[in-house]
Formats: structure tokens, sequence, C-alpha cells
């Protein structure tokens, strides 16, 4: 660590540890898991930046969307990000679930990842390099620290329309809400 | 031998066409109730592999169209045979093939769901790879999945922008 | 003892990939599994109806993300024969050369996988530095780690650059020096003879009543290699042998992931030394204007997990008219993963998936 940061850790502790231990769940929701691997293991060694993999979302703070997602992976990606603890970060990874990607017209995958669940930042590419994940990671750092990685937060005040999305468009869902649903009059 | 295989098939089963292509492709057309007997034929003849069962949807002739490919174990047989059926659009209705193939199971349970094809006796037609349920089952010809996909992604609004 | 469901994946310690296995577990056997795949469902063959036969080069690669090259090669070469177009000879060589580099960075990544699951963490490091040296063989070639598109019909996108071949042959040296190193620590340690032994086991039966393809029908004794049964490229141009185990359990498979590797990289050397000079493409026509003549094919090529096939309609038009590819892991992982799962451990069932190579994308399509 950089000494000459040491004010900034005095400033905010919490927010330097959130930073910097980055532990990302183990969850492949597409292709782009492809890169995954090679990200965590000898070559480019993922743990320089503080990203590890973990098996649990409980353990979890970091969530990659590898790729494309079709609907009964949302199903399950909507469960894996409400059981991991606040706060949290989601960033998308490849072209698929910014905007549908090769899959603009497929009729089993989702266009738009951010109209279900929030999402702090994208990674654009088919597939993206092992060192868009670490740009990437180091914009989520800057995002951190500027206050802006504040998806969870909006998740919890526009919970609402986040359920509503996730039932137009899988059913009803057999989960109870995470967040306590007000009655509109 | 392939040319004498394929005069006794002719021979044996009625109501059965066929042809050799170059490649050792062995294609037969026939009707779908002598699938089954000429499975098994073609069992005891040591093809022993049903490599896929697939199905087309031959929408101009209103028909959908199921192919089952046979290979061999034996490694001096690299024939493939290719057993073409067709049956109607509107009350798509087979028997299984699982007592002869076991391996037949996922496919029938695949174009059961995806062409809306009903397979009589086969264990377990429930879906496969679906989460929503579709009127018209979506490989269908006339399932048009740009209008399909539009009308339901596009519809959802973003989170903030709704009024 | 009273009867549970368990629910295996898609969000799981010991699941590989988008997959999910629901259980019924009594203690801890398991009783009757039924695998639940459609996770990374796309309806690629829908899509590739509504694409130009062009289009579909970058679609088709994508089915399958561990070795999108097979897949290059199985639509490039039905769409050869439906158009009856002829492929040069020097592309032929270098089509072998570059599905045999890919089968082996395939199997490296089933290394890492399977190593990671049974603990042994050295090994699978260095298996997956050594898929990634080969991947950048493939950048330098085609310009992408992955998906590389690099098979056209009527031949592949561009030839060798300078001094590719000697990068070839000193990658594929400092890889094979290190085959005695895996030997020592994975492949003859005992560790891995216990961990291995007798899981998963077929027969010979079994691998022929459920349609076993790839290693898992090799490890029964069972020579069946699409490469020598029906030749495409110039794989009747090159001689290699087909590996084959009696076991048939996991051990087995996994020693013949390495002998096929060892072959591939002889292989690889032996087309280094025949290739010929000349054209890589002949060319096609505008792909905008591009129609294909009425007819259908089956054709077929050995993947990485074994046999690979597409069965491709057209009727005339500048589209398919419908694909249909059978892949290796359908029946592996919808018919054969269920049998052998009845009976074994909880515990068993990562190391009895992945030594199975079931490769959730490839089944759902």
């Amino acid at each position: 660590m950089d000494r000459n940061k040491i004010s900034k850790w005095l400033k905010g502790p919490a927010k330097m540890g959130h930073k910097y231990s980055l532990s990302a769940i183990y969850f492949c929701t597409g292709c782009g898991i492809i890169e995954v691997p090679p990200v965590i293991t000898a070559r480019w060694d993922a743990e320089r930046f503080g990203v590890i993999p973990v098996a649990s979302p409980r353990q979890a703070n970091l969530f990659l969307i590898t790729g494309y997602v079709s609907l009964k992976t949302l199903k399950a990606i909507i469960r894996t990000y409400e059981q991991m603890p606040d706060p949290k970060y989601v960033v998308g990874f490849g072209s698929c679930p910014i905007n549908g990607g090769m899959y603009w017209d497929s009729y089993n995958t989702i266009k738009h990842l951010d109209k279900y669940i929030p999402v702090d930042g994208w990674i654009a590419g088919c597939m993206p390099r092992p060192e868009a994940i670490f740009i990437g990671v180091t914009h989520l750092w800057t995002l951190i620290d500027k206050d802006m990685a504040k998806g969870y937060v909006k998740y919890r005040e526009k919970y609402e329309s986040y359920r509503k999305n996730q039932e137009q468009i899988l059913g009803k869902l057999e989960w109870k809400p995470l967040y306590p649903i007000r009655r509109r009059k | 031998m392939n040319k004498e295989l394929l005069t006794e098939i002719l021979a044996t089963f009625k109501k059965t066409q066929g042809y050799i292509e170059k490649d050792n492709r062995l294609f037969i057309e026939t009707k779908k109730e002598i699938v089954p007997a000429l499975l098994k034929y073609f069992k005891d003849k040591s093809f022993d592999r049903l490599a896929m069962v697939s199905c087309v949807d031959r929408i101009n002739e209103n028909k959908l169209e199921i192919i089952y490919i046979l290979t061999s174990f034996c490694l001096d047989n690299p024939l493939n045979i290719i057993l073409k059926i067709k049956i109607s659009r509107n009350e798509p209705e087979l028997d299984t093939v699982i007592p002869i193939f076991e391996n037949a199971e996922p496919y029938e349970r695949e174009i059961h769901e995806l062409f809306g094809v009903d397979f009589i006796g086969h264990p377990r037609l429930t879906p496969l790879f679906l989460e929503r349920e579709y009127e018209i089952p979506p490989f269908r010809k006339d399932f048009d999945m740009r209008k399909y996909s539009e009308e339901l992604f596009d519809s959802v609004p973003f989170v903030g922008d709704e009024k | 003892m009273r009867e549970l469901e368990l629910y295996f994946g898609p969000q799981h310690l010991g699941m590989v990939g988008n997959f999910s296995i629901t259980l019924s577990v009594e203690g801890d056997k398991i009783v009757n599994a039924a695998s639940n795949p459609g996770y990374l469902h796309r309806g690629f063959e829908k899509l590739m109806e509504y694409r130009t036969w062009s289009q579909n080069f970058p679609l088709v690669c994508r089915i399958n993300v561990i070795e999108p090259d097979s897949m290059e090669m199985v639509y490039a070469m039905a769409v050869e024969k439906l158009a009856n177009i002829e492929v040069p000879e020097r592309a032929e060589f270098i089509r072998s050369i570059y599905l045999e580099l890919a089968r082996i960075g395939s199997h490296l990544f089933g290394l890492w996988a399977y190593a990671n699951m049974l603990g042994f963490d050295t090994v699978a490091q260095w298996a997956m530095y050594h898929r990634d040296i080969i991947l950048d063989l493939f950048e330098e070639l085609t310009g992408a780690r992955v998906y590389h598109i690099y098979i056209n019909p009527g031949g592949v996108r561009r030839d060798f650059p300078k001094g590719f071949k000697e990068k070839i042959v000193k990658t594929l040296h400092s890889i094979g020096g290190c085959v005695p190193d895996y030997n020592n620590t994975f492949f003859e340690n005992r560790l891995f003879y216990e961990r291995a032994h007798r899981i998963g086991a077929i027969s010979q039966e079994e691998a022929i009543k459920y349609g076993a393809v790839g290693q898992p029908l090799r490890a029964t004794g069972i020579a069946h290699d699409i490469r020598k049964v029906e030749p495409y490229a110039v794989y009747d141009k090159v001689e290699f042998d087909v590996p084959i185990r009696e076991n048939g359990d996991a051990h087995s498979r996994i020693l013949i992931v390495r002998d096929e590797m060892i072959e591939s990289v002889h292989m690889i050397f032996k087309l280094l030394d025949m290739m010929p000079e000349g054209e890589v493409w002949n060319r096609t026509p505008n792909p905008f204007k591009w129609n294909i003549p009425e007819g259908e094919c089956y054709v077929r090529v050995e993947s990485s997990r074994g046999e690979l096939g597409l069965y491709l309609v057209s009727d005339g038009g500048d589209k398919p008219y419908r694909a249909h590819f059978r892949t290796p892991s359908y029946t592996h992982g919808l018919v054969i993963l269920e049998k052998v799962l009845r009976g074994a451990n909880i515990s068993d069932v990562g190391n009895i998936m992945i030594s199975l190579y079931v490769i959730a994308p490839e089944i759902d399509r």
C-alpha cells in the first residue's frame, strides 16, 4: 500500500477496505467465464488487484456478470444478488449484458441487464481481454472512492420498480421481496 | 456393401424410398408407422448408435419432418443413415423410440419443447430449456423471433425512466 | 432414511459452468439425478435462420466457448459440401494444425478444471498458463484470444505470418518439456489415482447403449475417432494413434486426455513438415448475394470432447433453412451423467461431471 495515501485511509477506512478486497462471486453466467480462470491464475493474477473468487454469495461483494443472460439465468442472478451483503458492486462483462450484443434478437436472452438489477460498471467487448478486467477493476476503485458505485443503494430505494420489471419478464417470483414494498394508493 | 443394404431395406420395408449420396450418406424416407421396426432392423445390423434426432419445419407443405441419424461404432463402416419421416404439422404425434435407443430421451424432449411434437410413451415431457411459455413453439417457422423479442424486452422500462 | 431433494447449481461450490442438477439424496448417497440445463439457451439454431451464410460464422463459434474452432470447422464443412466449394491443400493443412492447437488448448482447460477440483492447484496453474501461451499463438494468427473466426468457407482467412511455424514449434516444445513434471505431480501421482480410480465408471455395454463419444467411449476400450473413421481436412495423410484405456472411470478418461495432447503435439510437428506452399483461400461469391442450392447434409468432426455433428438444410436461399448441432456434451450431460450419478456420493458429483467433460453452453445452445 502506498504510504502517501495514509491520510486517505484514515478518512474512510471502510471504503478502502471494500476497495482493495473485492471478493468476486464464482458464478459462470455466460461465455465470459472463459477469461476468468486465466485472470485468477498465475499469468494475470487478479490477486494483485485484490480480486479473489469466492464460492458463496454471502462472502462476496463483487458480482461479475460474465456474458449473455438468459431468462433462466436471470432468476439465478437475482437470487444470488439479493443474497450478497451490502456494499455490493455489479460489473457487466462483455457486450451482451449491455445491449444484447450478438443475441440482440434472441427470444431467450435479456437485452439490458440494468433494467433488472443495478449495474455499477461495464466492460465492453466480445470477448474482453484480461487486461480489460483490470482496467474495469481500477475504474471501480475510482467509483468507490468518489461514492459513485451506489448500485446497492439504488436497488434499495427503487426496489419496487426493479421487482416490477423482474416480475414482468419472469412471471410471479417465488421468493419474498428483499425490501418491504409500499402499496401505492 | 452399402448398395446391398439399401436394396435389402427397400425389399423388406414397403412405402420406403432411399438413395445413397457421396461421402457415405444413406438417405431414407419412410412413413411414421415403420420407424420403430426400421430402427430395430438397423440396430441388429450393427448401426447401434443414434447420433441425433432432429426436426425441420416444412411450413410450405404443412408438415414437420423428423430426422433420425444413425451411425455405427464399428470402425470399418463410416456409413451415416439419415432416416426422414413427415408428420402432420397441426396435430404432431409420434411414438417414442426410447425403448430402442435410450439416448433419444433428451432429443425428443427438446423437440417437444421447441417444435411442439408429442411423443407418445415418453416418460417426462417436461420443459428442458425454456423458462417462459410460448403460444407457438419457438423453433417453428411462423414464430417471429424478432417481433417477439422486441415486444417482450423493449416493453420493460429502464428504472428511473418510468412514469 | 428420508429421501431429500438437493438442488446442485447453477451457483454452487462443486459446479463448473452454468448448469444444474437436481439430486434426490438419502444421506450421502444419490438415489436419483435429473439434469436441468437451459441456463445458457440462446436459441442459436433459430438465430442462424435469420442471418446470411457468412454472417453465421461469427455466430457459430460462440456456441462453445472452450473450443470454438471445431464449431467453425463443422459449419464451414457443411457449407462447403452444400455449395460445392473446393478447399486448397495448404488451407487444409493450416486448418488441421489450427484444430489440433485448439484441441490442446481445450484439453488444458479441462485439465485445469479437473485438477482444481481434485485439489491439485499447482497443476491447475500450470495448465492454465500453458493454455494461455497457446492462446498467444492464436492471437498472432487471427487477432483474437478466444473467438477466432478464422476458418472461412473455401479455406482460411489468412496465411501463417512470417516466422509463425518456428513459434508453434517453440511453444509446443516448452509445453512438452513440462510433461515429466505433469506426470510426476499429477498423472502418475498416487493421490490422483486414489481420488479418481473407480469414480464414475461406465462399462463398454453402457457406453454403447447410451451413445457415448469421445473420452468416455475411448476409456472403455473402443478406439472410435472421427479423424480415423471419416477423415476430414488432412487427417488421412498423417499418422497418429487413438489412445484407449480399459477401465472406463475418471482416471482412465483423464489419462486419455493427456495421451491425446501428446499425440496432437506430435501430429502438429508432422503436419508442419509436410505443409505445401500455395493459396489458402478459394474466393467465395459476394456474401450478400450468396445463395446456396437446395439440399441437406450431415457432417461431423472430432472435437476435443467427441463427435460434433451438424445437420444443415438449405432451401436455396441466402440463409440456412435449419441447422441442428449434435454436440458431444449433449448425451454426456443429459443421459450418461444422470445414469452414472445414481449410487454415487454427493462429494463425487464434481469429479464425475468434469471427468465426463460436460460443457453447459454446448448442451443448451
